[in-house]
This record gives structure tokens, C-alpha cells and sequence, in this order.
């Protein structure tokens, strides 16, 4: 028997029926033709630096927005509030996680509903970064400057963190104990403010901040764009198609790579690990990892989740030799990788949207009774919401699964149509760009596929 | 040609998104039935049958007898069944939500079954 208790997606439950067959079977079919009719319709495009120019439009009654500190101010304050609740709750509330805010707060409207909405509008978490909200708070009346310079670590340290996150909502099964999530939150405060004051505030959240470096990468898919002067003024704000901004040229290396490769084989570690097959697997091993006890099942889904993200990683590269190779035209595997790692974002974060759907639709609602007795303490701070029960209204099974396939298929244009783009700009001819292209497609059609598998695959307990 | 490309992408998009729409929609089941659902826990730890199901809008009765005094808890309509050894506990709602909801035995957490609503 499998330890129970041990909650889906880090704590709480989900409640959605698994896609049925016929379903699947539409969606996948449907993948498979769009995919083949974008190839048709953009074969033959531009090559070059043309090839990943975007259109965009000025909004200039953003500017003065943009340009305001009030936003970061309302969102810097937002932010910290809601640390302190999550450390406070956590610490002080009751030990049940479904009747305590800082797992709400960390689980559905940080971690699931914070990156749809930032994938969706904007980089939320720079305005909402708590860290970057007090030392720059602190930094009004004191001054702070680096006392060591940050090696030459890349995004290595943020790569760390983010798999120790995702090990703590997955593997560990503790993410529902609320005084860990809030000592976790302290301790993660702690070393973050501490490494913003000794190596630079800019330098630590670009390098070893893992929810910096994930929003920056997820804020890239989204419509909004804010044009810097070369003293970091913001002197434009434009719209653009989403995804779109995942074209633009930055910083490559095998460390923003992994992270990439992170965002998509922790979601769908967390999607199998709720499937009868994993179920079966672990049963199997049962005889070996039993006998250590508890830290036996944490062992048995680290190293699946490590398996996993290996297995996208190989997977990722042998097709990008392919794509280079069809593309006929010696590149730098780093810098080829990098670029095309941006393209799979898209399934990434339509992933997430369609996995966590019907959780941040109906499960968010849990919060809201807590708010009349947050520590569970006996207060009444608010009766009027003490009797609420969540709305299932957005989260019928149809209206789930249509949201789910709407949302995977739409990623999956996005990400074939950058990927596409990409190539143009890689590859001298069109003919040698839609060549490289078929390898990329095939992929991208297997991670597609894969994400629907697990939507239509029934949920098991007990993880 | 360059300048229906997108159009016809988002075309076949939409095609594809009403397709979709008409399949899921249409394939609703109708529910609106009476439904009695007997389970059986025993020691606590498992419940027969371990997967009721009903359609949405159903009236539901679901019947319990444990072997136990304890609370079987029903998560997605947070309906609780306080049981006394031997004794039957009943509850009779409108299956509203649609969706797999787990059914535990509350004092330990313990994993009994789904009650599935489809």
C-alpha cells in the first residue's frame, strides 16, 4: 500500500475528470493537422535577422504608468503583505493545510496563479517581489552597496533553487505542513536579502533568485513590452502578440537551458505522479524503498523527477543536432539550444494553465472563509465570509476540458510559429529553415501529446 | 499568399476550438435521476465499493455503515458522514459538481475511494 495522505500538486486535491478518449483523441488529431497546415502556410518564409521581427504597437497612455513608482509600491506592498501572511499563518496557524492561509497563499496564488497571470499580462512578480520591495524600501534611507562581486555562476544558483522548490512541492511530501512552508519562506527571505546586500541587488535576482529568473522568462511570453533608454529609464511601452517576446536574443549557456527544460518536467512529473502508472511503478519498487522508511518514497520521486528531467533534456538535444544538422549551416550547439529551449515556453505555460485550471478556479476559493479566522485562533474577524463554500460555476468538467484543449492547442501554435521564426533566423535559405524545422515539429508534437496524455489520465491517491 | 496566412491559421484554430466545443458539450450527460449509493468502511481503512459514481444533477443518496465510530468525509461538496458502528448515516444532495472527490476517513486521512460525477 502507498502512503496515503501525501497531497497532489504540494497540498490539496484536484478535482478534475480526466479527459476522456475521444477527446484525446480530437485534440491530438487536431495537433497533428494544425501543425501540419503551419508548416504548409509558412514554408518558404524570411531568413535572417527579418525573419524574427515582430509586430508591436506603442500604447503611449501606459508610459506614465510604467514610469510611475506607485505600481511597484501598490505591488512591493502586496507582496510583502502576503510573505508576512505566509510566515505568520504558516508558523502560528493551524496545522491542517487546508485551513491554513500560507498554504493557500504559496500554493494556488503564488506558485499556479501568479505565472498564468504574468504569462497572460505581464511580469507580475516585478512588481510584486517582496525581497526587492524591502531592500529597496531599506535602500531609501541607507546606503547599500555590493561587498563582493558574484562569480561567474550564470543562473546556476537559480537552476538549484527552482529544483529544490519543485523537490519541495513533488517529491518531499511535506509541502502540506504550513510551519515548514513558513520557516521555508523565512529562511528563503533571509538568504535572499542577504545576497541582494552583499552582492547586489540586481546581480543576486538575476542570477540566484529561481522566481526572478522564472517570471523574467514567462513575463517574455506575454503581450506587454517596456523599451529602456541606456540609463534604464523606460522610454516605451508597447503591446505585442503573445509569445512572441521569446524571440528576442539574450544570454545562452546549458544553465538557462535546464531551467527551461525544469519548467516543463516538473509540471509534468506533477501530472504523472497523479497517473495509475505511476501508481504501478512505484508499487513495483515497493520491496526497495519501503525498508528506509520515509525518506524511501521522497528517494523513489526525486530520483523520477531527476530521471524525467534527464530524459527532456537528452530528448531536447539529440533533436536540436537534428535540426542543425537539416539546417545545414555549422552552429554553436549552446547558443542553438538556448534559443530553441525559449520556443517549448509556450507548452510550458499552457501546460500549467490547463493542469492548474480547475485548482486555481476552485481550490483558490478555499482561502476565503480563512480570512475570518486566519490563525484559527476562534476570531471573527470577518463572519460574513465564514460560511462560504467554493463555486465549482468555471469548473464543470466540460468547461475544464474545453479551457484544457483551447489552452493546449493554442500553446502549441504559438510554440511551432516561434520555432519556425527561430529557424529563419538560423539558417541561410527558407528551404534549409523549413527542413531544420520537421525535426523541432515532431517534438514539439511529442511534448504536446504528452501533456494531453496526462490531462486524460485518471487521478490516483495518494501520489 | 503571405497575407492570409494567419487568417488561415486562426481559422482553423477556431474550427478546431467550435469542433471541440460541439463534441464536449453535446456529449453531457443528462443526469437528473434519484440515485442510492450503499458503502460499506471497514476498520476504517477501506470502504466497498471504493468508486460510486452518479450524473450530474442526480439526486443523490449516498448510505453509510461503518464497523467504526468515526467521520467518512466526502471533499468537492464537504459532506461528512458521522458514523456509529453499525449504524446507518445518510446524506441526499444534487450532484451539482462535476468531478473525481475524494472520500476519507477523516480522523487519519485515510484514502477510502472516489466519488466520481461525470
Amino acid at each position: 500500500m502507498l502512503a496515503t495522505g501525501i497531497l497532489l500538486h504540494g497540498f490539496g486535491q484536484r478535482y478534475d475528470l480526466p479527459a476522456s478518449l475521444f477527446l484525446y483523441l480530437f485534440a491530438a488529431g487536431g495537433v497533428v493537422v494544425i501543425s501540419f497546415v503551419l508548416v504548409v502556410l509558412f514554408a518558404g518564409d524570411q531568413v535572417g535577422a527579418k525573419a524574427i521581427q515582430y509586430p508591436r504597437r506603442a500604447v503611449p497612455s501606459l508610459l506614465p504608468i510604467a514610469r510611475s513608482p506607485w505600481p511597484r509600491i501598490v505591488g512591493g506592498l502586496i507582496g510583502v503583505l502576503g510573505l508576512l501572511a505566509i510566515v505568520v499563518t504558516g508558523l502560528f496557524g493551524l496545522p491542517d493545510a487546508t485551513k491554513n492561509p500560507a498554504e493557500y497563499l504559496t500554493w494556488i496564488y503564488f506558485w499556479a496563479a501568479t505565472v498564468i497571470l504574468s504569462g497572460l499580462v505581464g511580469n507580475l512578480w516585478y512588481l510584486l517581489n517582496p525581497w526587492a520591495a524591502i531592500y529597496d524600501a531599506i535602500t531609501r534611507f541607507v546606503r547599500l552597496g555590493p561587498v563582493w562581486k558574484l562569480p561567474n555562476v550564470g543562473i546556476w544558483p537559480a537552476v538549484v533553487t527552482y529544483f529544490l522548490f519543485a523537490c519541495l512541492e513533488l517529491t518531499t511530501g511535506m509541502a502540506n505542513r504550513p510551519w515548514l512552508v513558513g520557516t521555508l519562506a523565512l529562511a528563503y527571505s533571509a538568504v535572499t536579502l542577504a545576497g541582494m546586500i552583499y552582492f547586489g541587488r540586481d546581480e543576486w535576482l538575476e542570477h540566484c533568485e529561481a522566481f526572478t529568473v522564472l517570471f523574467g522568462i514567462v513575463g517574455r511570453f506575454s503581450p506587454v513590452e517596456a523599451e529602456r533608454d541606456e540609463h534604464g529609464r523606460i522610454n516605451a511601452v508597447y503591446l505585442r502578440p503573445w509569445g512572441v517576446g521569446l524571440l528576442q536574443p539574450g544570454p545562452t549557456g546549458w544553465d538557462r537551458v535546464l531551467f527551461v527544460i525544469l519548467m516543463l518536467s516538473t509540471l509534468a512529473f506533477d501530472g504523472i505522479e497523479a497517473t495509475a502508472a505511476w501508481q504501478d511503478f512505484t508499487v513495483t519498487l515497493e520491496p526497495t524503498w519501503l525498508p528506509m522508511g520515509a525518506w524511501g518514497f521522497f528517494i523513489v520521486k526525486t530520483t523520477g523527477l531527476v530521471l524525467l528531467t534527464g530524459a527532456f533534456l537528452l530528448i531536447f538535444i539529440a533533436f536540436m543536432e537534428m535540426v542543425i544538422y537539416f539546417g545545414n549551416r555549422p552552429l554553436d550547439l549552446k547558443a542553438t539550444v538556448t534559443a530553441f529551449a525559449l520556443t517549448l515556453v509556450p507548452i510550458a505555460l499552457v501546460y500549467n494553465a490547463a493542469h492548474n485550471y480547475s485548482y486555481v478556479m476552485v481550490q483558490s476559493q478555499g482561502l476565503i472563509p480563512l480570512l475570518d479566522d486566519p490563525l484559527g485562533k476562534g476570531w471573527h474577524l470577518l463572519p460574513a465570509v465564514a460560511a462560504y463554500r467554493p463555486s465549482f460555476a468555471l469548473a464543470q468538467a466540460s468547461t475544464v476540458w474545453f479551457a484544457q484543449i483551447v489552452l493546449i492547442v493554442v500553446g502549441h501554435v504559438i510554440a511551432v510559429y516561434l520555432s519556425h521564426l527561430k529557424a529563419g533566423e538560423k539558417f541561410r535559405s527558407a528551404q534549409r529553415a523549413l527542413l531544420s524545422q520537421y525535426p523541432m515539429l515532431v517534438l514539439m508534437v511529442m511534448y504536446t501529446m504528452t501533456s494531453l496524455w496526462i490531462l486524460a489520465q485518471p487521478i490516483t491517491a495518494g501520489g | 499568399m503571405n497575407r492570409y496566412r494567419v487568417p488561415i491559421v486562426v481559422a482553423v484554430v477556431l474550427v478546431f476550438v467550435a469542433a471541440g466545443g460541439i463534441l464536449i458539450f453535446a456529449n453531457q450527460n443528462a443526469g437528473g435521476k434519484d440515485v442510492t449509493i450503499n458503502l460499506t468502511v471497514t476498520g476504517a481503512t477501506s470502504m466497498s465499493p471504493d468508486d460510486p459514481s452518479a450524473h450530474h444533477n442526480d439526486t443523490v443518496t449516498i448510505n453509510v455503515t461503518s464497523d467504526t465510530d468515526g467521520d467518512v468525509h466526502l471533499h468537492g461538496y464537504d459532506l461528512h458522514f458521522e458514523t456509529k458502528a453499525g449504524q446507518v448515516v445518510s446524506h441526499t444532495f444534487k450532484a451539482v459538481n462535476t468531478g473525481r472527490f475524494e472520500i476519507e476517513w477523516e480522523s487519519t486521512s485515510r484514502h477510502l475511494g472516489w466519488f466520481t460525477v461525470s
